[in-house]
């Protein structure tokens, strides 16, 4: 195996860049698609494997498993050889990683567009499917265990603790999750199917996208400030406190239901117990920020990433006020919902996918960025859109919730959000066009010339 | 501490496996076993058919199936209990309501309802955002029917059965022909009901606002002109009524009130009290009266005081 550092191809984390950039295309213009359907039912009238309900799931498996996911882990595939002082154990195994997830993605949308589902949320994909999305996470641990292994640095690094706790734990609770034991439903019956689909739905956000996305982030900032992380002690707690905490809340999703009250109580303590891991990363990294903010704003991806930790502490405090059931009577069932999710998926990690994408990307091409105006051009959309969906969701979710409490019926209410739904899809139409301009600057920058926009 | 490759892998598949045994297997051992409720029962064959095509398509994304104590909207008489999912796999609860909850709905309406509904949710319901599903064919409307009519159990079991007696009823009036149809619709209507006059005076105002809500709620069923051929018809059976039928019939504020307030059982005429108000109920009332009866008794007496409100 090649552990001399020659100059490396960075093949893999090239492979997990585009495929990233080209799936946020995808899986954007599937948001906006539903989004139109909710405004235009008859648009699509009778296109069946278009219907919303087949778009919603294909929409919400490409922003994780297509868009964030590989973004995150492009940057990890750079950043881990190089904290750990050796090449990738395997770039070859790491390209065909790369093919297998992509072929993953398009069983995702063939099968969910042509109906085969398992109908349950974020496990919708049936067993075949199951099944790549192991073998592709195993072979990424694979990959990262054998480097892990010929490193020459001693000492590991956070970033490196955050990557592989965030890959070996979502291989396990992947299959627990999926029930891949039974390949036919891929279900359990009754509320415990329940009460374990949303530990492991919770978990795709607190054990894959946290804990990558917060690995991008030890790498991003204290690289762009040009300063050694603030406290070895914060990061260490701030480690394990997330894997302690965050696995425990997923009955959050589940308070009004008939489940046992007990697990209710866990569900509630922890989630506002999701304070401590996250204000001791959020101030690991704000005080190794601090003072050096003009080196953050110079590096786009590393504003990227920086608003990314932002949108974090935004949504996990209202993530935990909306673990009260005094407040989740109002929120729950509603658009709000909606609006923390894509705070927490598209603010937090996905901003953060993208920060790692452009501050690795000019390192992999050995050139600068095609157009750094692009990729601020798309820093803003980004921006503007997701807090436009905040503001616009959160809006409609009080109406709903509201008018609901108050008696109203939910036909009745549809008029009253109609409006919001057309500025969340206008909003939308931004962040699908800057992901359109993002995937033309990514590919300029690796495969073409530097051309003239380039600063 | 010392963060060697072995603790990091080591220690956090540790973790997660106690976790999990507190968080998933602990209440699975409790809740596994959970008795049927009082409404379970098991579901055929044809109704799991539909439940698969409920599934495949999505339903679940705008659809929850879990009654919460603070609901008002249908199903809300009943509070969902562990033990009405036990042969759920996978359970559907759901996450967002775009679309009312559904755990209660058999029953709520006749199949011939549901037929329309499917092919265009506009046609019964104008202001709906539900995709069309006539893609799916006749068949799987039906299974899918058939699942959605079982929402419920043994509670949606009963309810079904007053409906399938009151469409044989109201077939049997229908085609008696118009005048004994109308003799039997108001039949059905309580003897006091049938006797008061619209206590309100018809007024600009009040029509306009009966016009608009007879285009968000009526329209697809009774037409733009209230001849009953809105484009719901065709699956409705006995079809929407045409309301010209109804003059010099005797009909009375009072009655349109209840059939709009209670709907009729057995025919696709939905029941409006969830969805209207009272004020709403008599504009929309006078409103038919008014344009398509071409009589009506608003402001009549016996109207009792007039309100505070009135000119
Ligand atoms: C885009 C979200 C959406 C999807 C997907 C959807 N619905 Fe609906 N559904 C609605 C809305 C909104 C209403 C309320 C207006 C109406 O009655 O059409 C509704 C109403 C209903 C009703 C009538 C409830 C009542 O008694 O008033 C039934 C039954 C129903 N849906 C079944 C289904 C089934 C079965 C599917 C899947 C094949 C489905 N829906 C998919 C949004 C949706
Ligand atoms: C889904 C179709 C549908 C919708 C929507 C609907 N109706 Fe009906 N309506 C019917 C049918 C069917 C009948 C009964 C036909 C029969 O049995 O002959 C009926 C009967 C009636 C009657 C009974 C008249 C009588 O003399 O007893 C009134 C009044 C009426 N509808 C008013 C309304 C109003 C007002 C609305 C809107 C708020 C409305 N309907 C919405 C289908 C519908
Ligand atoms: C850390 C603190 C957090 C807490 C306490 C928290 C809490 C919650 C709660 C209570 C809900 C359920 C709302 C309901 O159904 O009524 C929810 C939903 C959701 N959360 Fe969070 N959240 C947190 C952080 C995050 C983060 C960081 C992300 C994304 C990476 C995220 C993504 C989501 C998504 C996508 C949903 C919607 C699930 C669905 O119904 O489909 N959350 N959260
Ligand atoms: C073009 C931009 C986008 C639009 C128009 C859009 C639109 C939508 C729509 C219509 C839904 C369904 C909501 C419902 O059922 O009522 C949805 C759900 C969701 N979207 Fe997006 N989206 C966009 C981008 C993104 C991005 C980039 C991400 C993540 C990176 C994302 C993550 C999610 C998640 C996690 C959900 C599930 C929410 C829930 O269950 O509560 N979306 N989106």
């Amino acid at each position: 195996m090649p552990s001399q550092a020659s100059s490396p191809t960075y093949a893999t984390a090239k492979g997990f860049c585009i495929t990233s950039a080209f799936w946020m295309m995808v899986a954007t213009f599937m948001g906006l698609l539903g989004a139109t359907e909710l405004i235009a039912p008859d648009l699509l009238e009778n296109v069946g494997w278009l219907v919303f309900g087949r778009v919603r799931p294909i929409h919400i498996n490409l922003v994780l498993f297509g868009f964030v996911t590989p973004g995150l882990l492009g940057a990890a595939f750079y950043y881990l050889p190089r904290l750990l002082r050796t090449d990738l154990y395997s770039e070859k195994l790491g390209v065909i990683t790369v093919l297998i997830w992509n072929l993953s993605l398009v069983s995702t949308v063939v099968s969910l567009s042509a109906g085969y589902s398992q109908g349950r949320e974020y496990a919708e994909m049936i067993w075949p499917v199951d099944m790549l999305v192991v073998v592709m996470f195993l072979l990424v641990l694979y990959n990262l265990i054998m480097t892990v292994r010929q490193r020459r640095e001693p000492v590991l690094y956070v970033s490196v603790w955050y990557a592989c706790a965030a890959i070996v734990l979502t291989s396990a609770t992947y299959c627990l999750g999926n029930v891949i034991w039974r390949p036919n439903t891929g279900a359990l019956v009754g509320i415990p199917d329940a009460i374990l689909l949303w530990f492991y739905g919770h978990n795709i956000f607190g054990l894959l996208l946290t804990p990558l996305a917060l690995g991008v982030t030890y790498y991003v900032i204290p690289k762009a400030c040009k300063a050694p992380i603030y406290s070895h002690t914060l990061s260490l707690i701030g480690f394990w406190s997330l894997l302690v905490v965050y696995t425990h809340i997923g009955t959050h999703h589940l308070l009004q239901a008939p489940v046992p009250t007990w697990l209710k109580v866990i569900s509630i303590v922890d989630s506002v117990g999701m304070v401590i891991p996250v204000m001791v990363v959020l101030i690991n990294i704000w005080y190794t920020a601090k003072g050096r903010l003009g080196e953050i704003h110079a590096d786009v991806g590393a504003k990227f990433v920086f608003t990314g930790t932002i949108m974090y502490f935004f949504v996990s405090i209202q993530g935990s006020m909306m673990a009260l059931p005094q407040v989740q009577r109002v929120t729950h069932f509603n658009n709000w919902v909606v609006g923390h999710a894509h705070v927490g998926v598209l603010g937090f990690s996905g901003m953060i996918a993208l920060g790692g994408l452009y501050y690795v990307l000019p390192k992999l091409a050995g050139k600068p960025l095609f157009s750094k105006f692009l990729a601020d051009f798309q820093y803003w959309m980004v921006l503007i859109g997701v807090s436009g969906f905040t503001i616009v969701l959160t809006i409609a979710g009080l109406i709903q919730g509201n008018a609901w409490l108050n008696g109203e019926t939910v036909y009745r209410v549809l008029p009253e959000v109609h409006l919001y739904y057309v500025l969340r899809a206008s909003l939308g139409l931004m962040i699908f066009t800057s992901a359109l301009l993002g995937f033309y600057n990514i590919i300029r920058t690796l495969y073409f010339n530097t051309g003239e926009f380039s600063s | 501490m010392k963060m060697t490759p072995l603790a990091i892998l080591v220690g956090s598949l540790v973790l997660l496996m106690t976790i999990v045994f507190v968080v998933v297997i602990m209440p699975w051992f409790t809740t596994r076993d959970e008795a049927p409720s009082d409404i379970f029962r098991a579901r055929t064959a044809a109704e799991e058919a539909g439940r698969a095509t409920y599934i495949a398509n999505g339903c679940v994304y705008c659809h929850s199936q879990s009654i919460r104590t603070i609901d008002w909207g249908i199903g809300a008489e009943r509070i969902a209990q562990a033990g009405d999912y036990i042969a759920d796999r996978p359970i559907l609860l759901g996450s967002q309501r775009t679309g009312p909850d559904l755990s209660q709905e058999g029953g709520e309406h006749p199949d011939d309802w549901h037929m329309a509904h499917f092919v265009n949710p506009r046609y019964a319901r104008p202001l709906s955002i539900m995709p069309a599903f006539a893609f799916l064919g006749k068949d799987d409307i039906n299974t899918l029917t058939a699942y959605v009519q079982s929402l419920g159990l043994k509670d949606a079991d009963n309810r079904l059965k007053r409906q399938t007696f009151w469409k044989e009823e109201s077939i049997l009036a229908y085609e008696a022909g118009p005048v004994e149809n109308v003799d039997w619709l108001h039949h059905q209507v309580p003897e006091g009901w049938r006797n008061i006059p619209n206590p309100y005076p018809t007024s600009e105002a009040g029509l306009a606002r009966g016009h608009k809500i007879y285009q968000d709620f009526c329209l697809g069923c009774h037409g733009p002109i209230g001849d009953g051929m809105g484009p719901a018809q065709p699956y409705i059976y006995p079809p929407p009524l045409n309301f010209t039928t109804l003059k010099g019939r005797g009909v009375s504020g009072g009655i349109l009130y209840y059939q709009i307030m209670n709907g009729i059982t057995g025919t696709a005429m939905p029941y409006f009290k969830k969805d209207l108000e009272s004020e709403k109920i008599w504009e929309v009332g006078n409103y038919v009266a008014v344009y398509f009866i071409n009589e009506t008794d608003a402001d009549a007496e016996p109207k009792g005081i007039d309100a505070a409100y009135e000119p």
